[in-house]
């Protein structure tokens, strides 16, 4: 009996020992043992697992079913030791008529945002929720918009008066400390947002005293649009549109693992090892552009770490432009493997590929003493916007920012999928907790995403197999109902999962995306509040947030 | 000596001894310095920025309009013009349309101090060096004046900025440049040392008795500690990186800048240039000899060094980081201004020591 | 201070060497990968009316109008709404519709990318460049069959007849 299942088994035991009440039954979802637990005591349920260890809020989903609402909590265990990981979900089913759960926010700081979203979209009510508002649609919003129910020709118009200042009220002037201070919007377009970000701040002087990011301006209701598309082809071009700079293939791979595990597909080595390449090229790439907008962010317009990481990010991008036929939407990866082989001539584009991994310890030794050599740039990085471990794991952060605070979690590491696992590479941590920690992981990582590609080109060059890039594939994919599976894969900015409810048909019944900038930004105000303004758009800059990915 | 007025007058054919005479040459030499600069920070502000920062990033930039792209300046200055003034609603419109001009005024003015060389100087006073420092503090006033009038969140920050700024490098601004001084009644034998055609006199005979090399006795040479600490006061006076926080494209939007737009857009962003231009002119006339060198004419000597500065300036903003306010302060108010003062204090007790 | 002087180093290099990445685009055209997807290329000859490219494409772009003899009257495609993932040319079993190397589209108005089949026939090739040559489309999985050339020797067939 593995570590994983004995432990499954006293959870078992200690969680009937110590809530009788609280369980309603346990449940198989296809990627761990789920809990189901009473909704009223959900948050028990999920403080006894994290007391054992399961510390790591993935996401919160919510499902609608015939007879009831389902809120799916994946809980995962973070620690040093790879054989440790282990994952487990809580779900709390939930009246269909007045849909109510009680919040474990007060537990995981991260669901405060998750249940938000839940709320909004999927009409859950939270309840003792310390702020139950609407966080991707419009406050005025009418309807849920994932329900069945939803009426998607509706007309959402808005009275003025309804819509006269949302904000007044909140932020109207209590007394006369609240004169010393200044509310400024930040955004929605605002040159350091890195996209539609509305950040609602109270300055004193240059202060931040408080900072409560507004997101949505960018929801284009990703996971609806999943779910009406079949498995098998059509959802595969949209996943490279969540985060749409350049880690398209890392987005792929994230829908691939899940269906793959789902549906039972095998995927060819030879395919696996292009997968890597492809996932890694796309790597340096949202790496790249991380580490030039933060130096923007920092230096003002004009500066040149920008454009000599873009010109990097431009050579990687002309590779999977061979590789893929496009630079930023792939649609590269499919089901049991990828849609082409290599490009012909072969021996040009690994040459190609080679001469870049030769100039890149160069080019990495010019970026490193352009930001972590350069003093002024230390002093305005080092020991701003500091995010402790614990209060990273606490909120679900994930990928480099929680990397940038010494926790090597990297579920290419703890839960292997696809071919890392016979490749040779290490996972970076800095321990400093702060915005240059953060960079210089994204700086590590190029490097560590270099010696794979680097191993891959040698096995693909050397190899003499046949060139199988896809298995065969049944024509329509149809999980059977009710079967769930969420599972995650490391993209550019932390765990990217997918949670897929399937309901019988080619088509999914639920597609969730855990996106890791969604909780990277949660934790924003955290790292901001207290901080200077020039260091709250250097924070902003680190946590390499893509609203594309951040909305959905 | 012919100084520049009298060479107008020559001119013009005139005697200036009447007070309109005397206007009028003043009126024209005033345009010619004018168009001189007009045209110098056009090319450079529209045209050599971009090159320059293009080939910093491995860019082509501007090169379709006109002989290398040059004729981008009257295109673009075209395009500004021509654009709609807006003034918005709830601006102090007083205070926000005069800014602009101000702003442009009160850096063109001067230039009026600044020895050319070749005799080109509109304005030669006693104090011409104290006249210099004191227009390159005028600066800032347009500065809160737009930013104050804007009405706008960002450019209040922006100009609140700038006070704070142009009050703390105020004083080492001035103290650094301070140092030169008894280095010129030493070495121009003058009673008059601020007069700014002096300080660059002084400066032209071999460094400090040691003949046969070819080091000019420019100042940086016999005071470096001074030019670093003038240069470093002249980027956080007139904003420029790292030290650029009133406008911080990433923090402030545009910061004073926010709402302006058109032909008062051009105005204040010409002062910007032009005051680069204008720090440039006095670090060379204070620490770089002026119009010294051999074969060109001074004038040509003098606006190469100028292009010098400002490409070392655009260099810098390409570079180096900006500051954080507190940074900036707590540097400027606790290391410059020691520093500078400090360092006069030695030149003072050397020279003293000395003779 | 040492950094600093290190970094202006760095940028002063880069100026010195004054190489340039980025290419004069209308003169000099950037690099097309042959597997480049770009606008849509329709041949009426090949087009067997299947309606396989109106099934997959994710969000309906393709507008297929047929009689009731189900031999094709329209064939119309949005390239404004158009997410260029290049299914319709995988799907389709006779290389009727083709994602040429062609990128350069302008428009006036949004109604203008609808383009209609007349349209799509008239797409240039770009440079020449015919797509077919540098991919290697997964039909096995749509048609089943692995062998390209039997799905040519089809078309050409089914056109024949």
């Amino acid at each position: 009996m593995s570590v994983v299942t004995r432990r499954h088994e006293e959870l078992h035991e200690t969680i009937e020992d110590e809530l009788p009440d609280a369980i309603l039954d346990f449940d198989e979802h296809h990627n761990a043992p789920a809990v189901v637990a009473n909704p009223s005591r959900v948050d028990d349920v999920v403080r006894i697992l994290k007391q054992n260890g399961y510390n790591h809020l993935s996401s919160v989903s919510a499902v609608e079913y015939d007879n009831r609402y389902e809120s799916v909590y994946h809980l995962r265990r973070i620690t040093d030791d790879r054989e440790d990981f282990d994952e487990i979900n809580v779900v709390a089913p939930a009246d269909p008529d007045e849909p109510a759960v009680e919040t474990v926010s007060d537990v995981f700081k991260g669901a405060n945002w998750h249940e938000r979203e839940a709320y909004d979209l999927m009409g859950i009510r939270y309840d003792n929720h310390p702020d139950m508002r609407r966080i991707l649609l419009p406050e005025t919003w009418k309807g849920h918009p994932l329900r069945d129910e939803y009426d998607v020709d509706q007309p959402q118009y808005t009275t003025l008066e309804a819509h006269a200042n949302p904000i007044e009220e909140r932020y109207e002037v209590e007394n006369d400390a609240a004169l010393d201070t200044m509310f400024l919007n930040i955004g929605p377009h605002h040159p350091a947002t890195h996209g539609v970000l509305h950040l609602k701040t109270v300055l004193d002087g240059e202060v931040v005293v408080d900072v409560d990011p507004d997101i949505g301006y960018l929801h284009r209701c990703e996971e609806y649009l999943c779910e009406r598309l079949d498995y098998k082809y059509q959802i595969m071009p949209y996943p490279d549109r969540w985060d749409y700079v350049s880690a398209g293939m890392l987005n792929e791979m994230a829908y691939a693992r899940c269906i793959e595990d789902l549906a039972e597909i095998d995927v060819p080595e030879y395919a696996q090892v292009i997968r890597v390449l492809a996932q890694e090229l796309s790597r340096i790439a949202a790496h790249m552009l991380a580490v030039g907008t933060f130096a923007l962010d920092i230096y003002g317009e004009l500066n040149v770490i920008f454009m000599y990481a873009f010109k990097d990010r431009e050579i990687v991008q002309e590779m999977l432009e061979d590789l893929s036929g496009q630079r930023l939407m792939f649609n590269y990866l499919r089901l049991g493997g990828v849609a082409y082989d290599l490009p012909e001539p072969r021996d040009e584009w690994f040459g190609k590929i080679r001469g870049f991994l030769d100039d890149l310890p160069g080019k990495m030794d010019e970026y490193r003493s352009l930001l972590e050599g350069n003093e002024l740039l230390r002093k305005r990085a080092e020991g701003t916007g500091i995010l402790e471990p614990e209060t990273a794991k606490e909120y679900g952060c994930t990928g480099p920012v929680l990397r940038g605070s010494g926790v090597g979690y990297d579920v290419r590491e703890v839960d292997p999928y696809g071919y890392y696992d016979e490749l040779d590479w290490d996972v970076v941590t800095y321990d400093g907790c702060d915005n240059l920690s953060r960079v210089l992981v994204r700086l590590g990582e190029v490097e560590e995403s270099a010696r794979l590609v680097e191993q891959c080109v040698d096995i693909l060059e050397s190899w003499d197999g046949d060139r199988e890039i896809q298995s065969r594939v049944p024509r329509s994919i149809t999980p059977p109902a009710e079967t769930e599976n969420y599972t995650a894969v490391e993209g550019a900015k932390g765990e990217l999962g997918i949670h897929i409810v399937s309901d019988g048909t080619e088509k999914p019944h639920r597609f969730k995306i855990r996106s890791p900038c969604f909780s990277n930004l949660a934790v924003f105000s955290e790292l901001a509040e207290g901080e200077y303004l020039a260091d709250m758009i250097a924070t902003l800059g680190s946590l390499d947030l893509v609203f594309g990915e951040v909305d959905r | 000596m012919v100084t520049f007025n009298d060479a107008v007058a020559d001119l013009l054919g005139v005697d200036g001894f009447s007070p309109l005479v005397e206007f009028i040459v003043g009126i024209v030499g005033a345009s010619i310095v004018v168009s001189v600069m007009l045209t110098i920070i056009g090319i450079s502000a529209v045209w050599l920025k971009r090159k320059w920062n293009a080939r910093l990033g491995d860019r082509i930039a501007v090169n379709r309009i006109g002989p290398a792209g040059l004729m981008v300046m009257p295109a673009d200055a075209l395009k500004l013009f021509s654009k709609e003034v807006v003034v918005p609603e709830d601006v102090d419109r007083i205070g926000y349309k005069l800014a602009p001009m101000l702003a442009a005024a009160t850096v063109l003015a001067a230039f009026a101090f600044i020895p050319f060389g070749s005799g080109l100087q509109i304005a030669d006073p006693e104090t011409g060096l104290i006249f210099a420092l004191a227009f390159a503090s005028l600066s800032a006033v347009p500065v809160v004046m737009a930013g104050y009038s804007s009405k706008n969140k960002y450019s209040f920050l922006g100009f609140e900025r700038e006070v704070a700024q142009a009050i703390a490098y105020e004083i080492p601004l001035v103290v650094s440049a301070l140092a030169v001084v008894p280095l010129v009644a030493v070495f121009a034998d003058t009673s008059a040392p601020l007069r700014m055609s002096n300080v660059v006199t002084a400066q032209q005979g071999p460094l400090l008795g040691v003949t046969g090399l070819p080091i000019p006795n420019w100042f940086i040479f016999a005071q470096p500690v001074a030019a670093v600490l003038f240069f470093v006061s002249i980027l956080a006076e007139f904003s420029r990186n790292p030290f650029d926080l009133p406008e911080a494209g990433s923090e402030l939007v545009a910061g004073y800048l926010t709402e302006y737009g058109g032909v008062n857009f051009v105005l204040l962003f010409l002062a910007e240039f032009a005051a680069i231009y204008f720090g440039g002119a006095l670090f060379t006339a204070l620490f770089l000899g002026g119009g010294s060198g051999p074969v060109l004419p001074a004038v040509v000597w003098f606006l190469g060094k100028t292009f010098v500065f400002y490409l070392v300036v655009q260099w810098f903003r390409a570079t180096i980081p900006r500051v954080r306010i507190d940074q900036l302060l707590e540097f400027g108010w606790k290391y410059l201004l020691e520093l500078t003062f400090l360092n006069l204090l030695l030149t003072a007790g050397i020279l003293w020591v000395v003779l | 201070m040492m950094g600093v002087l290190r970094s202006l180093g760095v940028t002063a290099k880069h100026a010195l060497k004054g190489d340039t990445f980025t290419v004069e685009y209308p003169d000099e055209s950037p690099g097309i990968s042959p597997r480049f997807r770009g606008t849509h290329k329709f041949s009426l000859s090949r087009c067997i009316w299947c309606r396989m490219c109106e099934e997959v494409c994710p969000n309906g772009t393709i507008d297929i109008k047929t009689n009731e003899k189900r031999e094709g009257e329209e064939y119309n495609l949005n390239l404004g709404q158009c997410i260029y993932c290049r299914l319709c040319e995988e799907v389709c079993p006779v290389d009727a519709i083709i994602l040429t190397q062609h990128f350069e589209l302008n428009a006036g108005t949004k109604a203008e990318l609808e383009y209609n089949m007349d349209d799509l026939m008239d797409v240039p090739w770009y440079k020449g460049m015919d797509p077919l040559e540098a991919r290697e489309p997964d039909r096995g999985a749509w048609i089943g069959t692995d062998e390209e050339d039997d799905v040519w020797e089809t078309a050409e067939s089914t056109y024949a007849d």
